[in-house]
Order: structure tokens, then C-alpha cells, then sequence
């Protein structure tokens, strides 16, 4: 018996170490500890060996069996590592690589976040306001006065009540300061109509960014600081940055805000980016009164406001030339801006 | 406005300043340089000698030209507008016209031709009607640049009406230069005597559109062309010369502002009478159009009726001509309010309106009519009455100004001193008239009518100190999160995941058409709000739904060969019928397959469920569709989008016939939320749910059920179970077999996996076959199902 299992063994071990397949190692398994197999079908001739033989003929049979069961557990794992490298070794890497096929946000979307996020680290919180207005809250509150021709109606949408769409978001100033006394810092994206024909460089309704802040001993100092740091977060630190005076009825004194530009292989130039100023006295005065109160005192406290646009922030930041293509939603064209 | 180099040159000295120096100065206090206008190199004076019809084109002719040389030169040329001994302009070889245009030598249908002859467009000015036909008195040969003076074309802001002239920019120039205007010409304090008209001669019934009228008649004046010296001003200016009488009124209008009018003085009947137009009164102006008046405009009227729209435009019927030899010449005070109204309604925008519904200087209403006088005299000669009749007075329109100095330093940031302010209020012809502490007293110039409170001030302090001699500062604020911001943050996250998920965000026109407005299937209850002045009928609406929006874009697409659409928008949506009128919407829209690539070349096509699939990330619970009692003819099917029992929008597909006329090749599907709706339902803090210890089992079960019976239906019955160990249950197959092979066709299979679990132990076997089979029989007893 002894002498059977040490055969057995024996030649396991050796067929073991043949075996090149799983398939094979797993035929071999059956042939040895399978059902049938020739240590199984050893271990039945165990019951007519003399009792006193038994413990030691047990011993050797799980001994056997143990080593053949871990020779081929060590055999199986050596032939499948062979095939995982052989697997591996087969991979076309060059393979494109699975689409995946993910969207974009709108580029007037992009560049507000980009905005956005800048303004709200330097303290600013978002205000909103309506998009069908008062014309008081579009223009008397901001100082425009009633013969100005923005109020034509062949410049600003009306309403048969008299309303209007309101031609800037300035108008959310004045939603804001009607309901919170100072110190106000707020930005208002949203949309602004201007009754014009659609054409490569106009749009009946754009969207504008509109920025306050109004609290005590505010100065141009402040106005010029935060908006070069505005432009260089979305520009780059190095542009330059330049300020020209110029006339809005809600703000005194008004610029306009250019900043230095090179354009696709040309000369850099001056590219009027945004409005701003500080905030007239009359704006205060029309809000005090609309609040039935002082707060916003002209000799107390002053504040800058500033405008973008954001239609001309992206066209410059991308050099998109129609502004059409901002409202046509052409994939091909939101696909460039991912 | 157009200013040309050298009439600036006739006030102020800027011989110390190169061209981009005096654009900065302009642009620097704030005066828009949008062009500076010059005229190009090699283009000189050309007269024509000869001119034939040209032998292979019907259009052009062959010119030959005296160039000042002693060569003549040929020269194709496409104009009609020249007669033999003209003088025009010629573009030599390699001049450069601008916008990479160099004249070349060249051959124009087999003739040789030696440069161009030029339109005064072509040469930076306005008029394209033909070549631009020259003084006669210019000598061939001589660069154009030699006559005409470089222009700058300035924005003038509506607020600085005082600079819309010569004299007024050469002041301008003078203060921000330093220096001193080479003559001031000080046209408001004329010698000339004034005399109160007479009411038959001249009578306001309007005083408060018009508080001073001046009129002024000269005898025998002969009306003729103008001298070189006022074409060539006019024409730098791009003004066509037109008589020597309107040349002057042009002239004095550009050179200070004030616009004139001549009256041929035979033509009028009766006195001058300025007064509302009657309601039936018209009025042929000098533009060749019969105005219809109202009793808001204010006229010149004769004992006949209407001769000119007051500051607006003059008569027809009493113009200067050729033949006139007695002139009236007006000069008034118009105020800009009526003027502009006038001008608004009857759609004229004229140099003399744009100039009085801004504001002119009412101080040198007779300074320019006795400048004028002078001119016509010296030019055309005649007689000039001895007074200047006169009616009303001028209005005093300025007034004196506080100065806080302290409060301008606290405006600008920055500690300047009085003693570097004040120079910069005397520089534009501010005084101060007295000065207590830091206030201050100032008294402003007549044609500073802008100048009103102390803002107005500091305004040119600022704009002369300039922001670059300011500090920029940063101030740091805490500030409160604001309901905009929690909405922002709110949208920004769903839009996010939306393009994670493949989906490209549009921004649609928020203005449409009562048929677009079908299209907006996922708001059909929704009531479109009209416009009063749209652009056209395709602009007449508000939108009242985002879908219509993203249908067109869908189109556009589809038209591009798109087919995989995925697209969503967030915006206002409007609503007559709608508290506050206004919402922001989701829109979103999916049609198509997924995009195939080379590992699924040919996934399947998108479908409701996909849609509902979106609105269950997005919205990160499950919401349940129910079908609507609406209907739109653009929608096949239609749902209400439910959380709980809240409709936070509507989901469709949109009809076949819809998708057909748009070329989709794939069913489109479409769906709507209303934003505040979904954030006041989903926003709030998830609770951390401890993770289960124990095993779960799962046992599926399988029906066969009538085709009718849905999914929500079996779910429900599922959902009611009260079985402890019952975790959750999934939809994992579905099928059904149209043709009754597999499966009766009018029944389905639908198989469901149960999972159990005990979160306080590992559940045996037979504990979970007890339950399932609890489960089974309650399904059996609610529901007509058979296990499979």
C-alpha cells in the first residue's frame, strides 16, 4: 500500500510539472482525486488493510493527497499567470479609447461661472430681479430722463400695461437697494433686450453682468482695484487695463473700461470690455424715496456699479466672430467649448 | 461727429501733438476716438482732359487726365458723374485706400489704365454717388492731403452737447493741453444791437419749447457757390457744399454749434409767428417729404401757415434757391424735450435737431446769427438790416455749483489737494466765486448746461486727474449667501451632471411667434405674454415654454447631420396666467442613440425612458409620470412629471408628425421642470444611513400578466407589503411577443427581484422562502398574475 502511494505520488508529481494547459491539469485532477481516480480508487483499498497498518497507511494517503492537491493548486496558478501575461501581451493598445461622450455648458454659461466664482471670492453675492420691469425701476430710478432716447420704443420692448423689458440688469440695483439698506455687494447675470435686428454683432436680448457695492467711504480707489482684479482673473494677470471716462445717466463719474488685447495675429489693441462708475446721487435719491427713507444718504455713503457683456467677453475670449452662433446652439459649435 | 485737424487748428495750437498724442487727449477725458480719417499718399488733384465710351464694356469709359505732370494719363473709369475740365481725385500707383486696397497699373477689359479715380468714399468721407468732383480752382497735381486736413470722427457722449463743434473740442483741447485757445472767439458777447421785435413781426405762443427767437433780414444778397476756402472746410468734414448761403449756416452750425436757419425772406407772409401746429397742418420739408403735424410740434409759421418744423427742419416752399436775394435768418433757442419728441415722431434726426434736443447754448444764439450775418455778407453780399429783431430772452441754464472738497478726495480715494483741483475747474472756464473751508462756490459757463451738481464737479476733476494717478484698492467682505446664490449653486449642479451625462446646454431667444408657441408642449397651460412693438411677427412673444426652443435647435442639428441629440436649458419661462409671471425652467430634449463608437457600433435609440432616467439623477429620487388630461397637437404623449403629489413639469414625446416635419429619424422626447419647484423638494441635508452588517438575500419572481396591467400598478402592491425583511424590489426584465410565439400576444412577462434582509442578523433560508412566499400570495390575491 505504502509502496502504491509512493508511486502515485511519484508520477503525479511528474505529470504535474508536464501539464502546459488548464484544461489538461483539470483532466489530470479528475484522473487522480476525481471520483474514479487512482489515489481515489488507492484510498478505497484502505479497509483491507490489516488494522494495525491503518494509521500509518491513513497518513501517507492524506499526506499524498495534500501534496498533489497543492502541486496542482501551484501548477493552476503558474499556468494562469502565464495566460493573463499572454492576455495582456495581446492588447492593441493603440486602440482609441472608449467614448465617452460627455456634454458642455453653453460658452455664455462658462464664462458667467468664471465670473462668477471671481466676484463671490472678492465678497460678492448674487442678486436676480425680474425680466419684464417698471419703466420707473429701468430708467426713472436710474436716472434717465424722459425724453432719453433709449426709451423709444423703437430702442426697448413694451408691454400693453405700460411695462417694459428691461434694457439692462441695472435695474436689480435697484430691486436691491429698495429692499436692503447698505452696505449692498451684489452681482445680477441675467438677460437685457434692446429692440435691435438680429445680425452678426447684435441680438435682441444679450445677457449683461451686473455688479454694486455700496457702503460707506467706497471710492474709485476701490472701483479700479476691483475691477482690474476682475478682468486679469479672467483675461490673465499680465493685461493691461485701462479707464476712459465716459457718460452713463446712473453713474458720475462713468468710464468705460478697455483692456489690451492680441487678437489672432494681429497687433494687440485697446478692446472696450465693460462699463462703470460710481453711483449717481440721484440713483440714491430715487431709492430713498421708493424706501421711505434715508439709508442711502448721497453724503453718507457712495458705491460703484460696473456692467459686462457677456456675448462680447466670450467672442473676444474665444475670437468668435458672428454672434449668432451663440444662439443658433450649432453642436459643432458647443462642442469646441468643452 | 467729424472735426477736422485743421479748423481745430484755427483755435488752439497742436503743433506739439502727433496724431495717436491727441487721440489719447480726446480719449482720455472722455471723447470716443472712434477713426482717425487722412488722406492717403499718392492721391492727387487730376483734371479730365478727354473721356470714350470704352471699346469692350458698356459701363466704363477711357479717360485720359491731366496728373500735374507733362505726361497724360489714361485711366479706365466706371463713373457718369463728370463733365470735361472736372476736377477729381486721383489714386496713383501704389497708393493705398485702405483695407489691403493698392492701386496698381493695370488693364480694365484690354485698356490700360495708369491708377483710379476716386468717390469720396473712397477716400474716408460718405458720398458714393460718383467721383468726387473737386473745386475748379485746384491745381493738378496737388496731394489731397495738402487740401484736406486730416478728421477725427468722435463719439460725443449725449451729455457734452457743447462739444458737437469746432470751438467746442478746440476748448476741450486747450484745457486737458494746458494751453490757451489761439483766439477765443467769444461769440456771446456780441456788440451787434439787438431790438425787441414787434408782435407783428415776430410772436412765441410757445414759451416754454421756445424762450428766445432771433431773426435777421439781408437785403440783395446773390446766391452763388461758396469760396475754396468753405468747400474745402465743409468738404474735410464730409459736408457737400451745396450754396454759399447754406454753406455759411453749415459752417457757423459746425464751427459753434448753433444751427441756423435761412428763410428766402420774398417767400414769407407776414410776420413770424412760433406756435403748435395745428392737428391738420403738413408741412413739405426741404427733404421732399410732407410731414403730417400734430399740436405736440412746434413750427415757424408765416400768415399762411407752417414754413419750417421749429429746429428741425426747414420749408420747402420758402427755402434759399438760386434765385433768392433776401434772406431771413434765424436763430433761436429751442428746448430739447419738445424737440425731441418732434423729431422721434415724425422720424427726422437733422444736424440742427440732434444739436438742439441735446442742449446748444442759448448765451450765443445772436453771436452766431451776427457771425453768420458777417459771412453772407462778405460772400454774398447785400444789405444786412441794422438790428437783430429779437423775441423773448435767453434762458439762464446754468447756475452756480457747491464744491465739497472733502467729499471729492473721499469720491476719488486719494488725498488731492485743493490747489490741484481747482486749476482743473478753471481750466474749463469754471470760477470760483467764493471758498469757506472746503466748500467752495462756482459759476458755470453757459454752454456747460450739464454741470449742475457737485458730482458734475468732481466728474472733471476726475476725468482730467485721470484713474491713473489713483490707487487701486481691494476691501474684503464676509458677505450672506443669498437665495440667488442657493439657486445658482442649485442649477449649476443639475447642469453639471447634465453634461456629465452627455448633454450639451443651449441659450435659445427668449422672443417668439404664436405658432412656435404649439411647440411648447411641456407648458401648454401656460398663457403667452404679447409684446406691444416687436421687431417682426417671428418676435411677437414672450416664450411661454423652453420645448418649442429646442425643437428649432433639434432641427438646426438634425439639418447638420446630428442625430445623437441630448440638449437642455435653463432660463426664464413667462406666463400670463403664472404668479409673478416669471420662472426658470429646466428644459431638456433627447432623441437618437447614443453615440456609437467602435466597441457598440450600434447602440439603441433613445426613448421615454431615457428621459425618465435623466430626471431621476438629476432630481436624485424617482419621480413618477401621469399621464395629462392636456393634450397638444405636437405631443403624442403627454405626462405630468410627479414628486409626491407636487407636478414640478411635464414630460412628452413629441407627435410623429411634429418629429417627421423636422427630418428626425428618431422618436423626440421632451420634458420640462420648473426649477423652484424640484429645489424646494429636493434640497435639504441627506441623512448617513448606517451600512448594513448582514447579508441580503435575493429571491426574484416572474409573472404573466395582461398587457394592460402596469408596472405601477404591480409596484404599488409591492410597495404596500408590510413584510419585515422585504429591503427593496427592482424591475429587472420585461418581455412580450407581438406575434404569440414565445409569449400570448396580449399578455407580458415581468420579473421582479425581491431583496431581504435583517439589519440585526443573517436571515436562514427558509426564513426568506417564507416571506416570498407571503409576498407571492398577497401579489396573487390584489393582482390577475401567474408565476412563471
Amino acid at each position: 500500500m505504502l509502496e502504491e502511494l509512493e508511486a502515485i505520488h511519484a508520477d503525479a508529481i511528474s505529470a504535474i510539472a508536464e501539464m502546459a494547459d488548464i484544461d489538461g491539469l483539470e483532466a489530470f485532477r479528475v484522473s487522480y482525486l476525481g471520483r474514479k481516480g487512482r489515489l481515489t480508487v488507492a484510498a478505497a483499498r484502505m479497509k483491507d488493510i490489516p488494522k494495525e497498518d491503518k494509521p500509518a497507511a491513513g497518513k501517507a494517503l492524506n499526506e499524498v493527497r495534500n501534496a498533489i492537491t497543492a502541486a496542482i493548486g501551484e501548477k493552476g496558478e503558474s499556468l494562469q499567470i502565464a495566460i493573463d501575461a499572454k492576455a495582456a501581451e495581446n492588447v492593441d493598445v493603440t486602440l482609441p479609447g472608449r467614448l465617452m461622450h460627455p456634454g458642455a455648458r453653453h460658452p455664455i454659461s462658462q464664462i458667467l461661472d468664471r465670473a462668477v466664482a471671481t466676484l463671490r471670492r472678492m465678497g460678492f453675492s448674487l442678486a436676480s430681479g425680474p425680466e419684464i420691469e417698471t419703466e420707473w425701476h429701468c430708467f426713472d430710478a436710474l436716472n434717465t430722463p424722459p425724453e432719453h432716447p433709449a426709451r423709444n420704443e423703437s430702442d426697448t420692448f413694451y408691454f400693453e400695461d405700460g411695462r417694459l423689458l428691461r434694457t439692462h440688469t441695472s435695474t436689480v440695483q435697484i430691486r436691491t437697494m429698495e429692499t436692503s439698506p447698505p452696505p449692498v455687494r451684489i452681482i445680477a447675470p441675467g438677460a437685457a433686450f434692446r429692440r435691435d435686428e438680429i445680425d452678426s454683432t447684435h441680438l435682441s436680448h444679450f445677457n449683461q453682468l451686473e455688479g454694486l457695492y455700496v457702503d460707506e467711504g467706497v471710492s474709485l480707489a476701490e472701483l479700479k482695484g476691483s475691477l482690474e482684479y476682475l478682468l486679469r482673473s479672467i483675461f490673465g494677470e499680465k493685461t493691461p487695463v485701462r479707464f476712459r471716462p465716459h457718460f452713463f445717466p446712473f453713474t458720475e463719474p462713468s468710464f468705460e473700461i478697455d483692456i489690451m488685447l492680441e487678437a489672432r495675429g494681429k497687433a494687440s489693441k485697446w478692446i472696450e470690455i465693460a462699463g462703470c462708475g460710481m453711483v449717481d446721487p440721484d440713483v440714491f435719491n430715487a431709492v430713498n424715496k421708493a424706501r421711505g427713507d434715508n439709508a442711502y444718504a448721497p453724503d453718507k455713503i457712495s458705491g460703484f456699479a460696473f456692467g459686462l457683456g457677456l456675448e462680447r467677453l466670450a467672442m473676444i475670449l474665444w475670437g468668435i466672430s458672428d454672434i449668432r452662433l451663440l444662439i443658433e446652439n450649432d453642436i459643432r459649435f458647443l462642442r469646441q467649448f468643452p | 461727429m467729424k472735426v477736422a485737424l485743421d479748423w481745430l487748428s484755427d483755435h488752439v495750437d497742436l503743433s506739439g501733438y502727433s496724431q495717436p498724442e491727441l487721440d489719447d487727449l480726446l480719449t482720455f477725458s472722455g471723447i470716443e476716438v472712434e477713426g482717425i480719417g487722412s488722406m492717403p499718399e499718392k492721391v492727387v488733384v487730376a483734371r479730365i482732359k478727354s473721356s470714350e465710351k470704352h471699346p469692350d464694356a458698356d459701363k466704363l469709359s477711357v479717360c485720359t487726365v491731366d496728373d500735374g505732370t507733362e505726361e497724360p494719363r489714361q485711366i479706365v473709369c466706371g463713373a457718369k458723374n463728370y463733365q470735361l475740365g472736372d476736377n477729381v481725385p486721383l489714386a496713383l500707383p501704389g497708393a493705398d485706400l485702405g483695407g489691403g486696397f493698392i492701386i496698381k497699373k493695370g488693364k480694365l477689359r484690354g485698356v490700360e489704365s495708369h491708377g483710379m479715380l476716386c468717390s469720396a468714399k473712397e477716400l474716408g468721407g460718405e458720398d458714393d454717388s460718383g467721383l468726387w468732383i473737386l473745386s475748379p480752382d485746384c491745381k493738378p497735381g496737388t496731394a489731397l492731403a495738402e487740401l484736406f486736413s486730416a478728421t477725427f470722427d468722435l463719439e460725443i457722449t449725449p451729455n457734452r452737447p457743447d462739444c458737437l463743434n469746432h470751438l467746442g473740442i478746440a476748448r476741450e483741447l486747450a484745457a486737458l493741453a494746458g494751453g490757451d485757445l489761439k483766439s477765443r472767439p467769444d461769440y456771446t458777447n456780441t456788440t451787434i444791437a439787438e431790438q425787441p421785435a414787434t408782435k407783428e413781426e415776430i410772436r412765441i405762443s410757445a414759451a416754454e419749447h421756445c424762450q428766445f427767437y432771433t431773426a435777421r433780414r439781408i437785403g440783395g444778397v446773390k446766391v452763388t457757390e461758396s469760396p475754396p476756402w468753405l468747400k474745402s472746410k465743409l468738404e474735410s468734414i464730409s459736408l457737400r457744399p451745396i450754396n454759399n448761403i447754406v454753406d455759411i449756416t453749415n459752417y457757423v452750425l459746425m464751427e459753434m454749434g448753433q444751427p441756423l436757419h435761412t428763410f428766402d425772406a420774398a417767400k414769407i407772409t407776414g410776420g413770424i409767428h412760433v406756435r403748435k401746429a395745428g392737428e391738420n397742418e403738413t408741412l413739405l420739408a426741404l427733404d421732399g417729404v410732407n410731414y403730417q403735424l400734430t399740436a405736440e410740434d412746434l413750427v415757424i409759421a408765416d400768415n399762411t401757415g407752417p414754413i419750417a418744423i421749429a429746429g428741425i427742419m426747414g420749408g420747402e416752399a420758402t427755402g434759399v434757391t438760386g434765385d433768392t436775394t433776401e434772406i431771413l435768418l434765424e436763430s433761436a433757442y429751442f428746448a430739447p424735450a419738445g424737440i425731441r419728441r418732434s423729431g422721434r415722431r415724425l422720424g427726422i434726426s437733422s444736424d440742427s435737431s440732434y444739436r438742439f434736443e441735446r442742449g446748444v447754448d442759448p448765451a450765443q444764439v445772436a453771436g452766431a446769427s451776427e457771425l453768420a450775418t458777417s459771412l453772407i455778407l462778405k460772400l454774398a453780399g447785400g444789405q444786412a438790416e441794422e438790428h437783430i429783431l429779437t423775441c423773448g430772452s435767453p434762458p439762464p441754464l446754468t447756475q452756480e455749483v457747491e464744491f465739497n472738497a472733502e467729499h471729492c478726495r473721499g469720491l476719488l480715494g486719494c488725498n488731492i489737494t485743493s490747489a490741484e483741483m481747482f486749476p482743473i475747474l478753471e481750466k474749463f472756464g469754471i470760477n470760483k466765486l467764493e471758498e469757506t473751508g472746503s466748500i467752495s462756490k462756482w459759476k458755470i459757463p453757459s454752454y456747460r448746461g450739464d454741470l449742475t451738481r457737485p458730482a458734475d464737479l468732481y466728474e472733471e476733476i476726475v476725468r482730467v486727474y485721470g484713474l491713473d494717478n489713483i490707487p487701486s484698492r481691494q476691501r474684503s467682505w464676509f458677505s450672506e449667501i443669498s437665495d440667488a446664490d442657493v439657486a445658482h449653486d442649485f442649477m449649476t449642479g443639475i447642469a453639471n451632471r447634465l453634461t456629465a451625462l452627455g448633454f450639451y446646454e443651449t441659450r435659445t431667444i427668449k422672443l417668439t411667434s404664436p405658432a412656435r408657441t404649439a411647440d411648447n408642449v411641456c407648458t401648454t397651460s401656460n398663457e403667452p405674454i404679447a409684446l406691444k412693438n416687436p421687431l417682426n411677427d417671428d418676435l411677437a412673444y414672450l416664450r411661454s415654454g423652453l420645448t418649442g426652443a429646442l425643437l428649432d435647435v433639434a432641427e438646426r442639428n438634425i439639418h447638420q447631420g446630428i442625430e445623437t441629440l441630448r440638449l437642455f436649458e435653463v432660463g426664464t419661462v413667462f406666463s400670463k396666467n403664472n404668479e409673478g409671471e416669471e420662472s426658470q425652467h429646466l428644459g431638456f430634449l433627447v432623441s437618437g442613440p447614443e453615440q456609437a463608437s467602435w466597441q457598440d457600433p450600434q447602440p439603441g435609440s433613445a426613448d421615454l425612458f431615457t428621459l425618465k432616467g435623466i430626471i431621476e439623477v438629476i432630481s436624485g429620487t424617482s419621480p413618477a409620470f401621469v399621464r395629462t388630461t392636456e393634450s397638444s397637437p405636437a405631443a403624442s404623449l403627454l405626462t405630468d412629471i410627479m414628486l409626491g403629489k407636487l407636478c414640478i413639469g411635464q414630460a412628452a414625446q413629441i407627435a410623429p408628425a411634429r418629429a417627421r416635419a423636422m427630418d428626425a429619424r428618431h422618436p423626440v422626447f421632451a420634458a420640462e421642470i420648473d426649477l423652484a419647484l424640484l429645489q424646494k423638494k429636493t434640497s435639504g441635508n441627506t441623512q448617513y444611513e448606517e451600512l448594513p452588517k448582514f447579508p441580503a438575500i435575493s429571491r426574484d419572481v416572474a409573472m404573466e400578466v395582461e398587457l394592460s396591467l402596469s408596472n405601477g400598478e404591480i409596484e404599488s402592491v409591492l410597495s404596500k407589503i408590510k413584510s419585515p425583511l422585504l429591503e427593496s424590489f427592482r424591475l429587472f426584465d420585461l418581455f412580450h411577443d407581438d406575434s404569440g410565439q414565445r409569449l400570448d400576444a396580449g399578455k407580458k412577462s415581468i420579473a421582479y427581484s425581491l431583496t431581504y434582509r435583517d439589519r440585526t442578523r443573517t436571515l436562514e433560508s427558509s426564513e426568506i422562502d417564507k416571506a416570498h412566499a407571503e409576498i407571492l400570495d398577497e401579489l396573487k390575491a390584489k393582482l390577475p398574475v401567474e408565476f412563471r
